[in-house]
């Protein structure tokens, strides 16, 4: 409930939109019912007329079943027009509101949602939450205010008869989906866990195809992948069998009802209640009010998925972020040294300090490297540095200015970092760079790419700066991506500069290549360097070693505190 | 260089598309034609139910029986509706048989097809996309084959088995719904026309979209280093209302056309009962043929407006369909030979020569012999044909000149697999599969006892941090080893590689990122092992290269003699 009302306030923006399309859709659900009511019921009135035992004044309901063929489809068009609109419309504003959201977390606000395919999971999860409109609250609400005003309706001819349909409306609507809901849970669960399974087997069999071969492990992999395919086969062959049991129970509700309408309604002919043309009209409006709430079962279906997929977003978009700008940040420092004294950074109270009692002293335009074994802390210590992450205790100091003095855009706008997390962006080479000073011209770029000794490829490309660079820039080499970053780095040209194992995963010449152009690039900034290879660290002016979060050799020191006094 | 064109499929491919759909429709025509069978039975029973219910309505209007008189035809008509409920769940029972073969032969078929490609294709395709494909993609195709073909079917028949009912009873009705149906396959053409350009180009400009918010929120970080993400939220904003306005202009036609059906399917419906009325009015027919056509006559509809919402499904088919015929049409490599190797001793390159069909850098004039208890290192930069010279020494690559010998044999005359049991390989860039690290190392081995893969994991410099980890050997490995630094997945993948007994080793990169200290270790291991095993180690790392008795330095293809000394490999 909580969650179907956090939903609703992302929504009630919209509401007028989401109101006008729940009325037609009601009114395309009525139409359709009225048409076929009032033809019966004209048409034995007619027949009686026609045999001389009533009068009858046909042109009213003649015109009148004109007129609703033309509502029903002008409503059904509108319909379509503006749920659709607002679907447009609600995608939108979710999709801004989730990045919004997750803007402050990242990314250290992540790491803890970081199992598993959270990209994955997320992009189904928000186009779940894109259906709530069309598949959830639409069909529900216009199914619900159909049952009312439909048994309202008949209720004014007479109340057993709008019970009983009543009561198999709802049987229809609610009892058998909700009792189909039940009844395929376990099943569904498990076939979503089998599909997990059958993914993670066939995604490990392409890519480790040749591993498997060259391992005689392929065969094993394929029987294994036929295995989960027939156990998730089994699943699906039991959610469809209950599915043919709701097709039989729902096929059977519907003629049920009208039959026992139709019993009920007879003896009321007699006592002069109601008229005969009556009964005509009643058996053809309790069919079609059946088809007014069919889109109650889906419905039912698709809340269930919405809501597990509303959960999982808000767990992420309501994870606290991990720093805080200061509420007046301190001025921009002037010089750019960076001090470090007895820095202390645990990401979890319960985790080991990543950083334990740190300190060093980078002197303004000296390149300082920070060499040690992997998950030493090196690169908590440049998450610090940018304000991704905050420290416990000890200070970090900018030019003299606390770094938590300072706001987080004020820090990175000081800052070009090259690391191995660097992401390129699905678009041109010309707007991955761009990132870095909007403004660049092309000869611009084509001096950065020069400098990263990358020009000499690009210029090959048939597109040039045009040539996009695939997902993540899948469509580059691994060392064509690292120097296109390095690129970008060198066109923000800020004054410090943060280098996370910059030439790590590279080949020798291209390693020759980069450590030129960093040479290039280092010149005259102030610049942090964290790698393990020998011919990168020559660019350093000093090497410190990093063990456990701490300087070596440190002096001895109290433990880190566990909980953030100062963030 | 990858080509930079995007592969639009165009009406061709999806008619091609199609075309192979409807030619595996072959071995579930079975059940496919159940399911019509019976729909269209269900339908017939419906046509009885509207009788029943004319029959007990005529009673009453015009007959004026009372309830006692109209109780005869209650038990039949419970009848047919019972009978009618049950046929009609036997649609989806028989249209899910129809779908699970379907699927089970598709997943096999695929997944030996990937492995009949072999290792050399797999590398070019993007696995994510292929995984969807055997999953997902596999799904949709399903529906196809469950929904669509069975829906088809009844959309002939069960419009004809209603006129066949409607006729009889009243033949103006009957021509007012002959008149109209033509009218709608034409729309529906439209309509599917419409869809189909709805579905090409809007589903990829949503996908784009959809990519270019989720390329956002995985950059999120490079984002906040240039300051740009607040930015970025407004561009989200934006894509998403310019993607709004262009579907709704799109949409605004589209619907017009669904508009026309709905209205002659509804105007239909309405001229049936005004001209029966009419007739009624005048006394020129009964009442009992004029209400029984008039319960029939949506029904006769209804077949075509559900096609509609078929349409879908037969896109998202269409689409699955061109990327599983991509794959399965991609020809598989000739099948080698059959010898079998006893025991390996001496390995032979003669003049081997090969250059890829993409125009990647190949290989030529490759002269070397690697004998068991050796370790020769083959170095260069990347791009020089290192990993083509292993992928060829493994078997997954054919010379197109010289020749590759093992004790003498050309490697062409031997069977793959057979030879790939004689070799260990360490890849340049390792998978490690979902399971625990035990099972990970055991790979090649499946029976190793534990003590070996401990040793495996010694000689790997693994064991001491697997040791670290809560659950040791036990520990479940994710996504690609999600959890463990790159170097800590080499050495699984490098422990893995020494447990397998082989008589070949081929190492790719074993010191890629590994700390200097971890990385001598690694390197006296590949030293112990050239004692016995043929050992090929390809690598830029100068301290590895040294380890090896030889080395063959690559450039662009070629081997190029050592550099003076005191310059790096």
């Amino acid at each position: 409930m909580k969650d179907l009302r956090r939903l609703w306030a992302l929504y009630r923006p919209y509401r007028s939109w989401i109101a006008l399309g729940i009325a037609l859709t009601t009114a395309t659900a009525l139409s359709n019912v009225a048409l076929l009511a009032l033809s019966g019921w004209f048409i034995a009135s007619m027949a009686l007329a026609g045999l001389g035992t009533q009068s009858f004044n046909y042109f009213t309901p003649a015109a009148a079943i004109r007129g609703l063929a033309i509502l029903r489809s002008l409503a059904r068009y509108l319909e379509r027009l503006v749920t659709h609109e607002a679907t447009l419309r609600l995608l939108s504003e979710l999709r801004t509101w989730f990045y919004e959201r997750l803007e402050p977390l990242a990314p250290a606000g992540l790491r803890a949602h970081r199992r598993g395919d959270l990209l994955g999971r997320i992009r189904a999860d928000i186009d779940s939450l894109d259906n709530f409109y069309l598949r959830v609250l639409v069909p529900g609400a216009s199914a619900t205010i159909n049952l009312v005003l439909l048994t309202g309706f008949l209720a004014t001819f007479s109340l057993p008869v709008a019970a009983v349909t009543a009561v198999g409306l709802s049987i229809a609507g609610v009892a058998l989906p909700l009792l189909m809901l039940r009844l395929g849970r376990a099943a569904g669960a498990r076939a979503v866990a089998i599909r997990g399974a059958l993914r993670a087997a066939v995604t490990d069999g392409i890519r480790g195809a040749a591993e498997l071969r060259a391992l005689g492990a392929s065969t094993r992999q394929t029987a294994r992948i036929d295995g989960l395919s027939d156990a998730l086969i089994a699943q699906q062959r039991h959610l469809a069998r209950l599915k043919a049991l709701s097709v039989v129970l729902s096929g059977l509700t519907a003629p049920l009802a009208m039959v026992a309408a139709l019993v009920l309604a007879i003896p009321l002919v007699g006592q002069g209640r109601l008229s005969p043309a009556d009964t005509a009209m009643i058996a053809l409006f309790v069919l079609a009010a059946f088809e007014a709430v069919a889109t109650l079962p889906p419905a039912f279906q698709a809340m269930g998925e919405t809501l597990a997929a509303a959960r999982r977003i808000y767990e992420i978009a309501d994870t606290p972020a991990p720093v805080a700008d200061p509420a007046v940040p301190a001025p921009m420092p002037r010089r750019h040294d960076i001090r470090a004294e007895n820095l202390c950074l645990r990401y979890h109270p319960q985790d080991a300090p990543a950083l334990d009692h740190l300190s060093f002293h980078l002197r303004q335009g000296e390149v300082l490297a920070l060499k040690g074994a992997t998950g030493a802390g090196k690169t908590s210590l440049v998450n610090a540095i940018l304000r991704f992450h905050g420290y416990q205790s000890g200070q970090l100091t900018i030019g003299g200015t606390e770094v938590r003095a300072l706001g987080g855009a004020q820090v990175r706008s000081l800052c070009a970092v090259v690391d191995q997390h660097a992401h390129l962006f699905n678009a041109t080479i010309r707007d991955n760079l761009r990132l870095a000073r909007p403004e660049a011209d092309d000869a611009a770029l084509r001096r950065v790419l020069e400098d990263a000794a990358l020009w000499d490829e690009v210029s090959t490309f048939p597109r040039g700066l045009e040539t996009f660079v695939g997902e993540a820039g899948a469509r580059l080499s691994g060392g064509q991506a690292r120097r296109l970053i390095i690129a970008r780095a060198l066109l923000k040209d800020a004054p410090i500069l943060l280098l996370d194992e910059p030439t790590e995963n590279l080949d020798a010449a291209a390693e020759d290549h980069v450590i030129a152009a960093l040479r290039r690039l280092v010149a005259g900034r102030t610049v942090l360097l964290i790698s393990h290879r020998p011919r990168t660290l020559a660019l350093a002016d000093r090497v410190v070693t990093i063990e456990n979060g701490r300087a070596i050799p440190s002096p001895p020191s109290a433990p880190c505190p566990k909980y953030a006094t100062r963030v | 260089m990858t080509t930079f064109s995007a592969r639009a499929p165009d009406r061709d491919t999806a008619s091609a598309s199609e075309r192979w759909l409807r030619a595996r429709a072959h071995s579930v025509r079975a059940p496919i034609a159940s399911a019509a069978l019976a729909g269209t039975a269900a339908a017939a029973l419906l046509i009885g139910q509207a009788w029943l219910l004319a029959r007990i309505i005529d009673g009453v209007v015009i007959r004026h029986h009372d309830l006692g008189q109209i109780l005869p035809l209650v038990p039949p008509l419970l009848g047919v509706i019972a009978a009618r409920a049950l046929v009609s769940g036997l649609v989806p029972v028989a249209a899910f048989a129809a779908g699970a073969r379907i699927r089970r032969d598709l997943r096999h078929h695929l997944q030996t097809h990937i492995t009949a490609l072999g290792p050399a294709w797999a590398g070019t395709e993007r696995s994510g996309d292929l995984a969807n494909t055997l999953v997902d993609g596999v799904d949709e195709v399903e529906r196809y084959y469950a929904d669509y073909l069975p829906q088809r079917y009844l959309t002939a028949l069960i419009p004809l088995a209603m006129l066949a009912a409607v006729v009889p009873s009243d033949w103006v009705s009957g021509l007012i719904l002959c008149l109209t149906a033509p009218l709608i396959p034409a729309f529906m053409i439209l309509i599917g026309k419409g869809t189909e350009a709805l579905n090409q180009r809007q589903w990829r400009t949503l996908a784009r979209m959809s990519a270019h918010v989720f390329d956002a929120i995985e950059g999120l970080t490079t984002l906040k280093l240039f300051n740009a993400s607040r930015q970025e939220a407004a561009t989200v904003a934006r894509i998403s209302d310019a993607y709004r306005r262009a579907t709704m202009q799109v949409l605004r036609v589209a619907f017009l056309s669904s508009l026309m059906l709905e209205f002659l399917a509804t105007l239909a419906i309405a001229l049936v009962a005004v001209f029966i009325g009419f007739r009624l009015y005048y006394a020129q027919m009964h009442f009992l043929p004029g209400f029984f056509v008039l319960l029939l006559a949506p029904e006769f509809f209804r077949p075509l407006r559900d096609m509609g919402s078929q349409y879908h499904a037969r896109m998202a088919a269409i689409g699955a369909a061109e990327r599983i015929v991509g794959c399965l049409e991609t020809p598989a490599p000739d099948t080698r030979g059959t010898a079998r190797l006893q025991q390996v001793t001496l390995i032979t390159f003669d003049r081997v020569g090969f250059a890829h069909e993409t125009g990647g850098q190949g290989l030529s004039g490759i002269t070397l012999t690697l004998a068991r208890g050796e370790c020769l290192a083959v170095t260069g930069a990347s791009g020089a044909g290192k990993t083509t010279l292993a992928h060829l020494a493994l078997g997954f690559l054919t010379p197109q000149s010289g020749a590759l010998r093992i004790d003498g044999a050309d490697l062409g005359s031997v069977a793959l697999d057979d030879w790939l049991g004689h070799v260990a390989w360490l890849p340049q860039s390792p998978t490690l599969f979902h399971g625990t690290i035990a099972e990970n190392i055991r790979l090649g081995w499946p029976e190793a006892p534990p003590e070996a893969v401990e040793a495996a994991a010694r000689a790997a410099v693994a064991h001491d941090f697997i040791a670290t980890l809560p659950e040791g050997y036990a520990t479940r490995l994710g996504d690609g080893g999600e959890g463990l630094s790159g170097g800590e997945r080499r050495r699984i993948a490098l422990a893995r590689a020494l447990l397998k007994p082989a008589e070949v080793l081929i190492l790719d990169e074993p010191t890629a990122s590994l700390d200097q200290g971890t990385a001598a270790r690694v390197i006296a291991t590949i030293r112990d092992r050239a004692a016995h095993q043929a050992v090929l180690l390809i690598t830029h790392d100068p301290a590895a290269a040294r380890a090896a008795g030889r080395i063959l330095r690559l450039d662009r293809g070629r081997p190029v003699p050592p550099p003076p000394a005191g310059e790096a490999a």
